[in-house]
């Protein structure tokens, strides 16, 4: 039987839920995990989780803040075989530091594993997945929310061991401001309206749910030009082109100008209260409801996947 | 979104590397800054500041002049500008054709060392726009018979006359004029503040509407001696601007053709009707294979005519087959693609009544289409038939 | 001050991937490009270099196409162009093999590149490369300045953003930033023409490319996405927001 060392991630003082995703892809194709909790953050909690073998913590000062430099030069010493760490910009910082300093392949941001070892991982944006033959000792990421989580249900040993490593990179000022709202351009997620909204104030129900998700506003042509709103948003044939991984187009009929826009999104979910909305020829998922109605469920939906 | 030109004969691999990356250059400021903003400024009727100045900065205007800070391009890169701004609109190109060979090239070819290098650097840098005055009311087709006129006053010449349909007129600091000395037609830099001389703006064209058309009103406008172009006389000196210009123009029309067929196949390819896209019906398909069939030749008769301008083979016929064919293939495959488009087609939505419209116009500039016609019936007979009188 | 920038060439973001054999087919990509992240990189070394003065040494590991983007990041001011060839990479620790090793070549005093390169968007060669210069590394960056021998950036934190400073040999991996990006132009283009680009192997470098130990079995399509679910009422929202997460893998 084979192990995994595996990096934890922590949200605050618990462990962030793609710790457990790493200990249930590894549990996946029958291997144990040995869990490495950085400064042992999480440490008991890691320890309890079913599949894990063993949780080392790693303890120092050189956690203090993050540099992936000081990081991945205390968490080397305690590494072995093959590494999975999440796909989180940290965890591909310090997975792709320790594929250097061990001399390994490392691969990035894999949506499966199996027995093998063989993974896949998408590229070009999507448009087209790689397989994958490990066959030695590698560090590869897991994409968040890829992979089944592994269960609460063990009672692993926890050992402690200090280390110490140079952290290069000072702090000389945090900046604490709410992230800006991002553009549809940028935007991984959009959530867009259109006429079916009723009036531009009933908008800021949309702006609740991007902030929930992160996401850009968008909005449709008549909109645009019928309450005024900014041109920067407005999505379609004169607007801008956009292929995010999620459009959310609520209350949008789906006139040819508007789909031209947004078609080549990834996801596409609409909501609308007409059931022959052309809008649902494009969806992947359609609600068939208002605005109204929708849109409370949506938010407390999306409030509880996030919290 | 990355635009991929329909290219289907791979003309532009026959380019330098050097002219595709002036393509490439012109190409993505057209797509960032141009046709997102290009309805705004046709419904306000002007040429945006932003784009003299972009045009400057990436330093394309005047292309083919070499020195005095003129970028010394070949005229395939000319030709490459040309498509590529007019695939964004006739009125930008409209604009470069004009400010680099209509006011540049003439004080290139004809001026004096100091008209050169006192003109030359601002307006290669867009600081200075320039127009071209040759059109008057009354003589379009036959400039020959104009009757603004020049006297010597001895210190200074004294100008008095009306030129229309002038390209940037009003927002131009320098214009070249032709104008009668003595009953011979001679160039005339005359300046934007000089006594005597406006600028009125014409207004309410269905045309270019993004681009600048005056009137140039002289009232005994007094210039001093050393405005006028010594190099040129009579009607050979307007005549070799508009060779440079119309040259362009070929090229420029194959950019609104191009996107006119790209607005077309989209279209077409996402337009359901009777379950399917219309795309996958005879008739439409016939109609896109034909537009694209003229762009090909429009695309091989341009680059061709560009190896015969560097090559320096070329004769006034050959400019005028390209510039009548490929704006008239142009104006027709717009005309075709508003038929596909169907009732959408008229919408600003999609770039294809404005292209049209401006097509009309671009037809008729820079020599008609039928005087470009009799050009050629004169090349094939030896007869002229412009006029009765031999 | 010698500024290294680390350029991959990518099928343009919006080009078409088209999959033959069991392979992405490389030819029929209509248009490569420099990767978006790595022009931040380069707008902001050029940027360092106007300010601090030295050269800008664009380096890039790839195929021959490749070169064309080394003449692109020279019509807008890179000076020094270095193409490594990729012949015998076959994975990205090669690649971070080979760009270090050419780093130390050239003497670069720091180097900057894009946080990830839009075929892979995998993210490994700035900490990599970092790694092998036993150099700092801070990710995520939209701008850098230089002042009194102290690089300063911004990166994201958890509660918005922070300040920080390096010293000594630092990599900075780019994400997009605010900066506007310079467009090239006709003098810039004459000029990159004549640049001279230094072509370099792996033995040129004296890097050794072990053998690796991962292969690449296939790249397929993605899978057919299934036909749209439509459901009646808002009560089934809570389901929509499960097979985002779960299905489609979006939020």
């Amino acid at each position: 039987m084979m192990n995994f060392t595996i990096i934890a991630e922590t949200n605050g003082e618990n462990l962030h839920p793609t710790t457990y995703q790493l200990i249930g892809a590894a549990s996946s194709i029958g291997s144990k995990s040995i869990v490495i909790c950085p400064n042992g953050k999480a440490e008991s909690e890691a320890a309890s989780i079913e599949g894990v073998e063993k949780v080392i913590s790693v303890v120092g000062d050189c956690f203090d803040i993050f540099d992936g430099g000081a990081w991945s030069t205390a968490l080397n010493t305690v590494c072995e075989g093959k590494i999975l760490i999440s796909a989180s910009p940290n965890g591909r910082e310090i997975g792709a530091r320790l594929a250097a300093k061990r001399n390994i392949p490392i691969i990035q941001d894999i949506v499966s594993i199996s027995e093998g070892i063989i993974v896949k991982r998408p590229i070009y944006s999507g448009k087209a997945v790689e397989t994958l033959t490990v066959s030695g000792d590698a560090v590869i990421t897991l994409r968040p929310n890829a992979f089944e989580a592994a269960e609460l249900g063990g009672a692993a040993p926890i050992n402690t061991v200090n280390q110490s490593a140079d952290i290069k990179i000072s702090i000389q000022e945090a900046i604490n401001k709410a992230s800006e709202r991002l553009d549809v351009t940028e935007a991984d997620i959009i959530i867009s309206g259109g006429r079916g909204m009723g009036t531009i104030e009933n908008f800021s129900h949309l702006e609740d749910i991007a902030d929930i998700v992160d996401a850009a506003v968008g909005a449709s042509r008549a909109v645009v030009d019928e309450w005024g709103m900014p041109h920067r948003m407005q999505v379609g044939q004169t607007g801008k082109t956009v292929t995010p991984s999620l459009y959310i187009a609520v209350g949008i009929s789906g006139a040819i100008q508007h789909l031209a826009g947004m078609r080549s999104s990834k996801y596409i979910l609409a909501i609308n209260k007409d059931p022959d909305a052309p809008i649902f020829g494009v969806a992947d998922y359609g609600i068939v409801a208002t605005w109204e109605e929708a849109i409370p469920a949506l938010k407390s939906a999306l409030s509880e996947l996030k919290s | 979104m990355a635009y991929e030109a329909l290219d289907f004969y791979d003309v532009d691999s026959l380019l330098s590397e050097e002219e595709r990356m002036v393509r490439d250059m012109v190409r993505d400021w057209v797509d960032e800054e141009v046709i997102p903003n290009i309805e705004n400024a046709c419904r306000e009727g002007l040429f945006p500041d932003e784009w003299r100045v972009a045009l400057g900065e990436m330093g394309v205007l005047g292309a083919p002049l070499k020195g005095y800070g003129c970028p010394g391009l070949s005229y395939a890169a000319y030709g490459v500008i040309c498509r590529e701004l007019e695939r964004g609109d006739s009125g930008l190109r409209s604009f470069a054709s004009v400010q680099g060979s209509l006011a540049m090239y003439p004080i290139w070819d004809f001026g004096s060392e100091e008209q050169k290098n006192h003109y030359l650097p601002k307006m290669a840098s867009g600081e200075w726009i320039g127009c071209f005055g040759l059109t008057e009311p009354d003589y379009g087709s036959n400039p020959g018979d104009m009757i603004t006129k020049a006297e010597d006053k001895g210190d200074h010449y004294l100008i008095n006359g009306a030129k229309m349909w002038i390209t940037n007129g009003t927002i131009a600091e320098v214009a070249v004029v032709w104008a009668k000395l003595d009953g011979v037609i001679r160039g005339f830099i005359i300046e934007k503040n000089d006594p005597g001389f406006s600028a009125p703006e014409m207004k309410g064209k269905h045309s270019l509407k993004a681009s600048v058309t005056s009137e140039l009103v002289f009232q005994d406008c007094k210039i001093p001696k050393d405005r006028m172009l010594p190099g040129v006389k009579g009607l050979r000196g307007p005549f070799s601007c508009l060779n440079n210009a119309r040259f362009g123009i070929s090229w420029g029309a194959l950019g609104s053709a191009q996107a006119c067929f790209d607005s077309a196949k989209e279209y077409a390819m996402s337009r359901i009707q009777f379950n399917h896209p219309i795309a996958s019906y005879q008739l439409v398909q016939n109609k896109l294979a034909w537009m694209l069939r003229e762009i090909t030749k429009g695309q091989l008769l341009a680059y061709h005519l560009a190896q015969k301008k560097d090559a320096g083979t070329w004769i006034p016929e050959h400019i005028s087959l390209a510039k009548m064919n490929n704006v008239d293939i142009a104006l027709e495959i717009a005309r075709v693609a508003r038929d596909i488009h169907g009732a959408n087609g008229i919408l600003d939505e999609y770039p294809i009544m404005r292209h049209m419209a401006n097509l009309e116009s671009v037809k008729t500039y820079e020599g008609t289409h039928d005087i470009h016609n009799l050009i050629i019936g004169r090349h094939i007979t030896g007869i002229q038939a412009f006029t009765r009188e031999a | 001050m010698n500024i290294a920038v680390l350029l991959k060439q990518v099928p343009d973001t919006t080009a078409k991937i088209i999959i033959s054999g069991g392979k992405v087919d490389e030819n029929s990509v209509s248009k490569w490009s420099m990767s978006p992240y790595d022009e931040y990189a380069l707008e902001s070394g050029l940027q360092m270099k106007e300010k601090n003065g030295g050269a800008l040494i664009a380096i890039t590991c790839g195929p021959d196409r490749s070169k064309k983007m080394l003449t692109d990041a020279a019509a807008v001011g890179a000076d020094t162009l270095v193409h490594i060839s990729d012949e015998g990479v076959s994975d990205s620790t090669h690649v971070q093999q080979l760009l270090a090793a050419a780093i130390m070549k050239y003497e670069a005093d720091v180097v900057l590149c894009g946080k990830q390169a839009a075929d892979t968007n995998a993210g490994s060669t700035g900490p990599g490369v970092a790694e092998i210069l036993e150099a700092t590394c801070v990710t995520l960056v939209s701008e850098v300045n230089y002042t009194d021998g102290k690089y300063i950036t911004m990166r994201p934190s958890n509660t918005g953003s922070e300040k920080v400073s390096t010293q000594g040999t630092s990599v900075f991996a780019f994400d997009k930033g605010t900066v506007e990006l310079r467009r090239p132009n006709v003098r810039g283009i004459m000029m990159a023409k004549k640049k001279n680009i230094e072509s370099i192997t792996s033995s040129d470098l004296d890097v050794n490319l072990n053998n690796s130990n991962i292969n690449l079995d296939s790249q397929m399509p993605p899978p057919e996405k299934a036909a749209g679910q439509k459901f009646e009422g808002a009560e089934h929202v809570s389901t929509v927001v499960s097979k985002l997460r779960n299905e489609a893998n979006v939020i």
